[in-house]
């Protein structure tokens, strides 16, 4: 079953900028998917449609069932409750503490009270921050943060994880750990998408690998490295 | 929406208020400091209406009969004033009336002469029959007063030009000088109120964008800075109620004094009298302001 489909998507922003050029895409459901390429190719406009926070201005974007070409403004919400989203800069809200930002993203589905008492403590415990629960952002490390990012993302069951450059931020042991993270909630049924530059986690992974650059799919590869031609040297030098 | 939103909606915006406390305290003040000035012009203007009716109507037009005329020819002349399209009304000072309050002002104001012991052995028969008249717009006295001098049996018709042109003239201006004043400062207002809950808004611009990220609505959104907004006006209202109330029962008996002694039934507006009107439009002003406000503070955040 597919959870991200892009048929024939082209993105020509009003500058003149032509972002993303025939894009076909299929991931289906549970799979765990990198999308590589360097900052201008195109990664984050693609990341930016599925989210619907820009429009393809050619083609078609299906996101689990919802035809975004077609997306009433007002149903953006709804689109948007379907997937959970990691940024690279963790976007927590600083004056709420770890479990008030986590319960915020139930309390604004409008969740039942007693939904979220059960809820939030299960996605705490899931990335293992139980303890820190009554602590504020500024008070953790970036890697515990992102931790809390990826337990608010979870914690209304998406069917899509869609995480932006989830370890840019975080030391190469707290990246791996959230990395770790990323593929539990993976294996636990979850579509999960993510855009990095890291090569080590790519390369080590060995999962699909879609690489974009000036707005093309150039390589999309189950068990992918993260650049083909060079990787042969590069991953034991 | 649910109950429970609207929970979660009051404790948000009341939290957020509590917050960003300073901000929330800046705006309380200017929101107060905007109504009061807006209290005090107002109750200025109450004032200054509320004694410029009484002296529009104060300076009446006396008609004062020949003394000798008979009842008959008395009553012929109040039907001619009568029929005077100018005219509001007209009570009838009797002899008697007249003599009567002769005789209290003589008791009051003239104990020193004898009071009305001076009238010992008269009766009312020196004194005039006259018509008390109100004149329907003041501006027509001149004109009323001739028409009412040629009437046959008619002494005199007293009455005061120049006050009633002078009072007429600043009335007009009072009002329209208030008006342009009351307006101006009600538009500072709600430019200084949307202007800082644009600040507001401002400061937590990343949480609006975190809450359309993880699939708010915008409504969602915009409940809470609604409510912080009419939070932020109803105090603020509450707080310039409090002193204008303080203020006006601090200069109201000082200056009630001032004015009796300044005579010609001057008075000033008992609170009590005003304080239902000015709560109530206190109320309206901070609710539109503090809502509104709010919504065009938040509408550029909410395109993500």
């Amino acid at each position: 079953m597919k959870v991200v489909e892009f048929i024939d998507v082209s993105k020509k922003y009003p500058n003149g900028t032509v972002a993303l050029k025939g894009i076909n895409l299929k991931i289906n459901k549970g799979d765990f998917a990198f999308i590589v390429g360097s900052s201008g190719s195109g990664k984050s406009t693609l990341l930016k449609l599925l989210m619907k926070e820009e429009t393809a201005t050619e083609g078609e974007v299906m996101v689990n069932g919802y035809q975004l070409s077609t997306l009433e403004p007002k149903q953006i919400p709804y689109l948007r409750r379907e997937m959970g989203v990691v940024f690279q800069d963790f976007r927590l809200l600083p004056n709420k503490t770890v479990y008030e930002n986590v319960a915020f993203a139930m309390e604004i589905t409008e969740c039942l009270p007693k939904e979220i008492r059960r809820q939030v403590p299960m996605s705490l415990a899931l990335v293992g921050l139980s303890r820190k629960a009554n602590a504020y952002p500024h008070q953790l490390s970036g890697g515990e943060q992102q931790r809390v990012a990826i337990a608010r993302s979870l914690v209304n069951n998406p069917a899509l994880l869609i995480a932006d450059e989830p370890t840019g931020n975080l030391d190469p042991e707290n990246s791996w750990e959230i990395i770790r993270f990323l593929t539990e909630v993976n294996q636990r049924g979850t579509t999960v998408i993510i855009a990095t530059h890291e090569k080590t986690i790519v390369d080590a992974m060995k999962k699909r690998v879609i690489a974009i650059d000036k707005g093309r799919i150039t390589r999309d590869q189950q068990k992918g490295l993260y650049g083909d031609e060079d990787t042969e040297y590069k991953i034991y030098s | 929406m649910k109950i429970r939103s609207i929970k979660y909606i009051l404790k948000e915006s009341f939290l957020n208020a509590y917050r960003n406390r300073l901000m929330t305290l800046a705006s309380i003040s200017i929101i107060s400091a905007a109504l009061v000035l807006f209290g005090v012009f107002y109750l200025i203007l109450v004032n200054l209406n509320y004694n410029l009716n009484i002296l529009s109507q104060q300076p009446k037009m006396q008609v004062y009969c020949l003394s000798e005329l008979t009842d008959e020819q008395v009553n012929a002349v109040k039907t001619e004033i009568d029929s005077n399209k100018y005219i509001d009304s007209i009570t009838v000072v009797s002899k008697k009336d007249a003599f009567e309050q002769l005789k209290k002002y003589l008791d009051n104001d003239k104990t020193a002469e004898g009071g009305a012991n001076i009238l010992e052995g008269y009766d009312d028969s020196f004194l005039n029959v006259s018509f008390i008249i109100k004149v329907k717009n003041p501006e027509d006295s001149g004109v009323v007063a001739t028409e009412l001098r040629s009437l046959a049996g008619v002494e005199n018709v007293v009455y005061s030009q120049q006050t009633i042109d002078m009072i007429t003239q600043v009335a007009n201006w009072v009002r329209i000088i208030s008006m342009v004043l009351i307006g101006v400062l009600l538009f500072i207002s709600l430019l200084i109120i949307s202007n800082t809950i644009k600040l507001t808004v401002f400061a937590r611009r990343k949480e609006i964008n975190i809450m359309k990220y993880i699939g708010a609505t915008d409504w969602f959104i915009r409940w809470p800075f609604i409510y912080e907004g009419i939070f932020i006006g109803i105090i603020g209202a509450v707080m310039a109620f409090l002193m204008v109330a303080y203020l006006y029962s601090f200069i109201e008996p000082k200056l009630s004094n001032n004015l009796v002694s300044f005579g010609s039934g001057f008075s000033i507006v008992k609170f009590q009298s005003v304080w239902g009107t000015l709560a109530l439009f206190y109320a309206g002003v901070s609710i539109v302001i503090g809502a509104s406000g709010s919504v065009m503070s938040i509408r550029k955040h909410l395109k993500v």
